[in-house]
């Protein structure tokens, strides 16, 4: 299982596109950075069929504002949780 | 790319032949026969055909891809050029010894190899 | 592409971005030169604007910036031979192998998550 870190918005960038075309079934992806506008409801569509493997940063969902209109199917990572995740997986990958 | 920083000078009958604080040609529009023959002496070689042929091979290598090369590719294109008892590093290592690429560029009047410590 | 002849390796170096534009198609070439020069196995995967990275006909840039093509026709001489190229960014530019000036192994988006599983490291540039 790999971790891709995401910190572009599919609003503006392809990136997104190129993260989830790379990612295997049981890959995890988690927003960070400009990336966590990816977990508003209008724009989490983007990444249907990662239901429990979508990961975004709290700290930077709070900073932008975006915390309290995050999508339900986003799981909501802090600081330490992103380390935990990172050695969950064999490698992390990042998408920028 | 030549380093732009002048640190010392080869001198060779009338001229200076500025060079870079690794010993470097300044301006690889500076390198003739001579020239090279300079700095292999001061590294106490004593270029011989086996030399030139290689230099040769290292000069062709740059024109074509506009870097210096590492060993690994070195190696290889000593051996499609003069075949495979050349494109051995032990042979290389012979010439040029202890980092035939560097030290072989630094000759060549090539910029120092960049992929390679 | 299918399973099996699918390359793995020490070092995926995935490029996505042109030549000229920014300076990091030249670092990620910079990266798998340098994995080369120490005999590791590195594969380079093209994706989205990155496959125009192997466009035939490239020039130095207008003030006589280099180019990174000589530096990928410099990659067999590394030993760098796994060239893989993304399928739907090249219909996506409307190109076809023949613009290409290295020969190139064409990946569907399906084989791309494999890819990335059978290297031991992958980088992105």
């Amino acid at each position: 299982m790999l971790l891709h870190i995401l910190n572009r918005s599919p609003l503006d960038s392809r990136v997104p596109e190129q993260a989830l075309i790379s990612m295997g079934p049981d890959d995890r992806l988690l927003l960070i950075e400009d990336g966590v506008q990816g977990a508003l409801p209008a724009l989490a569509v983007h990444f249907d069929g990662l239901e429990g493997r979508l990961f975004a940063l709290r700290e930077d969902l709070a900073s932008r504002g975006l915390l309290s209109r995050c999508d339900k199917r986003v799981r909501l990572v802090d600081v330490a949780d992103f380390v935990t995740l990172t050695e969950e997986a064999e490698r992390t990958v990042s998408w920028y | 790319m030549a380093s732009a920083e002048i640190y010392r000078y080869l001198s060779l009958d009338n001229t200076s032949i500025p060079l870079d604080p690794e010993g470097y040609l300044i301006d690889l529009g500076d390198w003739t026969p001579e020239v090279a023959k300079a700095l292999a002496a001061e590294e106490g070689i004593r270029l011989e055909d086996e030399h030139w042929e290689v230099i040769e091979v290292l000069r062709d290598f740059y024109a074509r891809f506009e870097q210096s090369p590492a060993m690994r590719p070195l190696v290889k294109a000593v051996g499609q050029a003069l075949g495979p008892d050349k494109g051995r590093s032990i042979h290389l290592m012979r010439l040029f010894p202890s980092s035939p690429a560097k030290l072989g560029a630094r000759i060549a009047g090539l910029p120092k190899p960049a992929n390679c410590l | 592409m299918s399973e099996q002849d699918m390359p793995g390796g020490e070092l995926l170096v995935i490029l996505r971005h042109a030549p000229h534009g920014s300076s990091w198609l030249r670092e990620g070439l910079d990266a798998a030169l340098v994995a080369a020069a120490f005999e590791r196995r590195v594969s380079l995967l093209f994706m989205g604007e990155g496959v125009t990275a192997l466009l035939d006909g490239q020039q130095a840039g207008a003030l006589e910036q280099k180019g990174t093509a000589p530096t990928l026709a410099m990659l067999e001489m590394y030993d760098i031979d796994a060239l893989l190229v993304e399928d739907e960014a090249m219909r996506r530019l409307g190109l076809g192998e023949d613009d290409l000036m290295l020969p190139v192994r064409r990946v569907g988006g399906e084989a791309i998550p494999g890819l990335l599983a059978a290297h031991q490291l992958v980088l992105n540039f």
